[in-house]
């Protein structure tokens, strides 16, 4: 913390070289203490908390444990070939893939088309503005309940409009079919005001000049939109693409709360799957092993978005 | 050189907020607590939710105002799996309650995981007379002759229906089917009157029902005696007591009678109390609130049995009262004496009237608040009745599983895909294979 | 003319539907349970007797007191050991600090999933459970924190930092006097954000707590549901608006510094 560390040393042009090259190491270290003493708090949060965990994770994954959690027996990569063979893993990674498909895509859509309609200069756009980033203040559990209740098979409110129409009430939660749709439903509207946030600021940056010349062209509005707009914004929807898919691959509230992994394991995504094998039936190992294999999903994901992203994105 | 000395003290303060916020709430001593008038604490954690949970905080309330010397604080801890998962996770440390309620199907799994103190040392230490416990209950709990932990709420499986619905269809109220064809043709009768606008028949889809009708049918679960006998080492749900139901439930599926509400109890007593569900097997469990909720007349019947078969009766289900061990001498003696508060009769009784469970001790049936209840609600007796018929074999007496918990999420995923259209033999067989190796694993991880 | 209004309805219909869940749930809280069973969800007069059920239910309270605890926690604690980290990497010159922030950028790709099992025997080891100190501690740093940070004090002018080296201001009175100042709005962004994430955490608190002494409100939620699903869902929408308003108050109150904060994040990288 000395302040005149800093100060260019004058007095060392009459010394020896070598005395020379000693100071510089003395102060380089001086340097690098000082250094590390800014960083310690931060390197040994992350350090206790991701960089073992992670090692230990690995650990973990080849051995069985007992219920409290002991590794009892090396079975070497055991887990991880049964995992591959096992038809529920699979089952997971698929419903795993089509939720981030479901709710990727769609959305970043339409959180975009908000951010659009929002970027306009009307009459109290505030309010419409706060009203479409609300969901970012509505946290999962709390937003979860609405859905459950909205999905609720007898009292919720979509059966009660399907059946005001004369149809068959729809099993929402329960059914295969339908339970991995209402999940991603849930999860698109609670992503929304995130996205939409980002999406509108990315918006507010391109510079208008842009718009006036491409109107005194005579560009329509679909012209600007897709010729200046999205173009222009490429580099903030592939970090909202970046950021939502991450956090799809990582969802976990909503499925708690609306169906529990099922029916039949049709939610029971990667996320959901691990907290199952590790907390509910204490087997730390092959949870272990699929949290590994989580780790990679998601490595190789960013490396691929990133490489692709890079062609497509536009900067300015 | 003072501006910078208030910055400097200003940064100290900072961190020092942080760190005192952040380690308010540091405690780990393994001391009796105490209440600050020196009633020792026990901690007691619960698993039932709504009308149930507040019969539960009703009889701790009444035993914390019954004596002056032990504060019990029951927690609630969510559904069966949920506190089941937090036992997992805490037994051991210092955060482990007293007491805990565990699930029937926990059995095995918590006396294996050493984190228990039996129930058995302070029965031998206090004489506590076993024989008043009704038998049934007991042979499910003892493990060895021995008794782990206190039942605490037991039911049955029963079939509901509402008895409205039967007339309007022209179906006898009074004589509700019994067997798995006549079960089916009634679902049709019902689903044809309402012209498929309600369910005829539906159950809950939980692991129980499959252990219910496979021990009806007087079949086992697993081997060894559904593992009462020696460790278990092979599902016998795949065979014919268990197709039987399976094929059953296939059959009425395809009939279009088969009502589908998922997983939550909760969720298919407020289909039936909305009146889409005609009939539904559901536990004892809640059937208070069921029947006084209904805005129809609520019937009850035995569990269906398979054509031509006598039923065999039905298994124990609900939870008991574990104890925790290593925790202090003197919270395990409070413990104990509120455990053995609920085993009284009186509040045994109570504790039925209230809830539809049935009390574990004999001598509760006398108490007049459970007389005066069954005289009014007939519905009661049905499953009194299912209990006292029920012939104890190993079947009925119920297996013993480590894995039971994770059993049950297969049995749930193979009746899930039945919902779907599965065929319901192959689907029988995928989960009795799944049990396999999961049998299989818990030996490996125990041995 | 035409253009204002198609603007404005889709505007207005995108709002309604956006905004629907929380009105729902908003009338839901001040139904009763047969107007709920029928579908009638005109409420015919204001009644508060759900909200004041919820608190007699649900220690409701102890929940959001121990969410505003834990959450300022981590959001003082992210700010403070965020800001020192990318301070040291920005303005001291020292060896390999480079490789420091890719360290800390390449935890960026660790999913908090992955090492959550560890995470909890750790946790169990250190008798944290059930503490505020399980919720907190392991969340005070985070590498996006680092990252915006760092990009941030980037734009601090050298020439500033130089001149006040030659005053005589040591590196710990300039993080403090000129650093952390200078970045005012960066750090509000950063501080509602770990805010809002912490206040939102669900799966780590559903595992290290267990009793009401730590529980936040998420796991609270959770645990009214299965309590009250069998007889009040107006209860639980009750429950749901009241932890709904301190989020939806932050947000509202600092929605244009988030918008600021998280978009330099997003473009400048």
């Amino acid at each position: 913390m000395n302040p005149n560390l800093q100060q260019p040393d004058v007095s060392t042009n009459s010394n020896k070289p070598l005395d020379k090259k000693r100071k510089k190491r003395v102060k380089e270290w001086k340097l690098f203490g000082e250094g590390m003493v800014y960083l310690f708090p931060a390197l040994l949060i992350l350090g206790v908390f991701l960089f073992y965990p992670m090692v230990k994770t690995l650990y973990y994954s080849f051995f069985i444990t007992n219920p409290r959690g002991d590794t009892v027996v090396f079975v070497g990569l055991e887990h991880y070939i049964e995992l591959f063979k096992s038809s529920n893993f699979q089952n997971s990674l698929i419903q795993t893939l089509k939720f981030v498909l479901y709710t990727v895509p769609t959305g970043v859509i339409i959180a975009l088309f908000l951010a659009v309609i929002a970027n306009e200069k009307v009459k109290g756009i505030e309010f419409f503005r706060v009203i479409f980033s609300s969901t970012l203040g509505v946290s999962v559990a709390a937003g979860a309940s609405i859905w459950l209740f909205m999905f609720h098979p007898s009292i919720g409110v979509f059966n009660n409009i399907v059946q005001t129409l004369g149809l068959e009430a729809i099993p929402w939660l329960t059914s295969r079919q339908w339970a991995l749709i209402s999940v991603s439903v849930t999860t698109i509207w609670m992503g929304i005001g995130f996205n939409f946030i980002i999406l509108l600021g990315g918006l507010q940056n391109i510079s208008q000049d842009l718009y006036e010349s491409a109107l005194i062209d005579g560009a329509g509005y679909f012209a600007r939109l897709f010729k200046i707009t999205i173009p222009m914004l490429s580099p903030t929807l592939f970090f909202v693409v970046t950021v939502t898919l991450i956090n799809s691959f990582q969802s976990f509230g909503q499925i708690h709360i609306l169906t529990g992994g099922g029916p039949n394991e049709a939610t029971n995504i990667i996320v959901y799957s691990i907290y199952k094998e590790a907390f509910e039936f204490s087997r730390f190992g092959t949870a272990s092993a699929q949290a590994i294999v989580l780790f990679f999903f998601i490595l190789v994901f960013t490396v691929l978005q990133f490489k692709v992203g890079e062609k497509k994105v536009h900067y300015q | 050189m003072g501006k910078r000395w208030f910055h400097h003290s200003l940064f100290v303060v900072f961190a020092f907020v942080l760190l005192t916020v952040v380690t308010a709430c540091g405690n780990s001593s393994n001391e009796a607590q105490t209440t600050e008038d020196g009633k020792i604490i026990v901690d007691f954690w619960y698993a039932l939710g709504g009308n149930l949970g507040q019969s539960v905080e009703e009889m701790v309330d009444n035993f914390n105002n019954s004596q002056d010397d032990i504060q019990v604080n029951a927690v609630f801890q969510g559904s069966y799996e949920e506190s089941l998962t937090q036992v997992r996770q805490l037994a051991g440390t210092s955060e482990a309650p007293a007491l805990v309620q565990v699930f029937e199907v926990g059995t095995k799994y918590m006396i294996e995981s050493g984190y228990t103190e039996p129930m058995q040392t302070f029965i031998d230490k206090d004489n506590f007379d076993l024989s008043l416990l009704e038998d049934n209950i007991l042979s499910y709990y003892q493990v060895d002759g021995d008794l782990h932990s206190m039942p605490f709420n037991t039911s049955n499986s029963i079939m509901v229906y509402n008895k409205d619905m039967f007339k309007e269809a022209g179906l006898d109220p009074e004589s509700p089917p019994r067997t798995f064809s006549e079960v089916r043709e009634a679902a049709k009768v019902l689903n044809d009157h309402y012209n498929g606008q309600v369910d005829g028949f539906s159950v809950i889809t939980h692991g129980w029902f499959t252990e219910q009708m496979i021990a009806n049918q007087g079949g086992l679960f697993v081997d060894a005696d559904n593992g009462r006998a020696g460790e278990p080492t092979q599902a016998l749900i795949n065979e014919e007591p268990g197709q039987r139901w399976f094929e059953w439930l296939a059959d009425m599926k395809q009939d279009g009678t088969l009502g589908d509400y998922g997983r939550e109890w909760d969720d298919h007593r407020a289909a039936f109390l909305a009146g889409t569900v005609a009939m539904y097997l559901d536990s004892t469990a809640s059937l208070a609130g069921t029947v006084n909720n209904a805005e129809f007349e609520v019937g009850t019947a035995f569990m269906p049995t398979a054509d031509g078969m006598d039923p065999h009766g039905v298994i124990v289900g609900g939870a008991s009262i574990w104890m925790i061990s290593d925790i202090p001498e003197e919270v395990q003696q409070a413990a104990w004496e509120f455990v053995k508060y609920t085993a009284q009769p009186e509040v045994q009784a109570k504790w039925a009237a209230d809830t539809g469970y049935f009390p574990i001790t004999k001598a509760a049936y006398d108490e007049d608040v459970l007389q005066q209840r069954y005289a009014e609600y007939p519905q009661f007796l049905t499953a009194v009745e299912q209990l006292q018929n029920t012939t104890l074999t190993p079947a009925t007496q119920g297996a013993l599983i480590g894995v039971f918990p994770e059993a049950r999420e297969r049995v749930v995923n193979a009746v899930e895909s039945l919902h779907d259209g599965a065929d319901p033999i192959e689907a029988i067989n995928l989960a009795n294979d799944e049990i396999n190796r999961e049998l299989e694993n818990y030996r490996r991880a125990n041995q | 003319m035409m253009k204002k209004i198609i603007t404005y309805t889709l505007l207005l219909v995108s709002a309604f539907v956006i905004f629907f869940p929380i009105l729902f749930a908003l009338v839901a809280s001040f139904l009763t349970p047969s107007q709920l069973n029928s579908g009638n969800y005109i409420p015919t007069s204001i009644s508060f007797a759900n909200y004041l059920k919820v608190f007699q239910d649900v220690p409701l309270l102890q929940f959001l007191i121990n969410s505003f605890i834990v959450s300022s926690a981590v959001t003082v604690g992210q700010l403070l050991l965020c800001s020192l980290a990318a301070y040291a990497i920005v303005f001291i010159p020292f060896k390999g600090r480079n490789l420091v922030f890719f360290l800390f950028l390449s935890t960026l790709l660790i999913p908090w999933e992955a090492a959550m099992i560890p995470n909890f025997v750790t946790i169990l080891n250190l008798g944290w459970l059930n503490s505020y100190l399980a919720l907190t501690v392991p969340f005070i740093t985070t590498a996006f924190g680092i990252f915006l940070l760092r990009q941030h004090f980037k734009t601090i002018p050298r020439e500033l930092y130089e001149s006040a080296q030659i005053d005589g201001c040591s590196r710990l009175r300039f993080y403090w006097s000129f650093a952390l100042p200078l970045s005012g709005p960066m750090l509000s962004a950063l501080g509602i954000y770990a805010f809002l994430t912490t206040w939102n955490m669900y799966l780590w608190p559903l595992l290290v707590t267990s009793n009401n002494d730590a529980r936040t409100v998420q796991i609270g939620i959770r645990m009214m549901i299965s309590q009250e699903s069998a007889t009040s869902w107006n209860t639980i929408m009750a429950g749901v608006i009241i932890i709904l308003i301190p989020t939806l108050l932050l947000l509202f109150l600092g929605i244009k510094q988030i918008r600021r904060g998280l978009m330099s994040g997003a473009l400048k990288g």
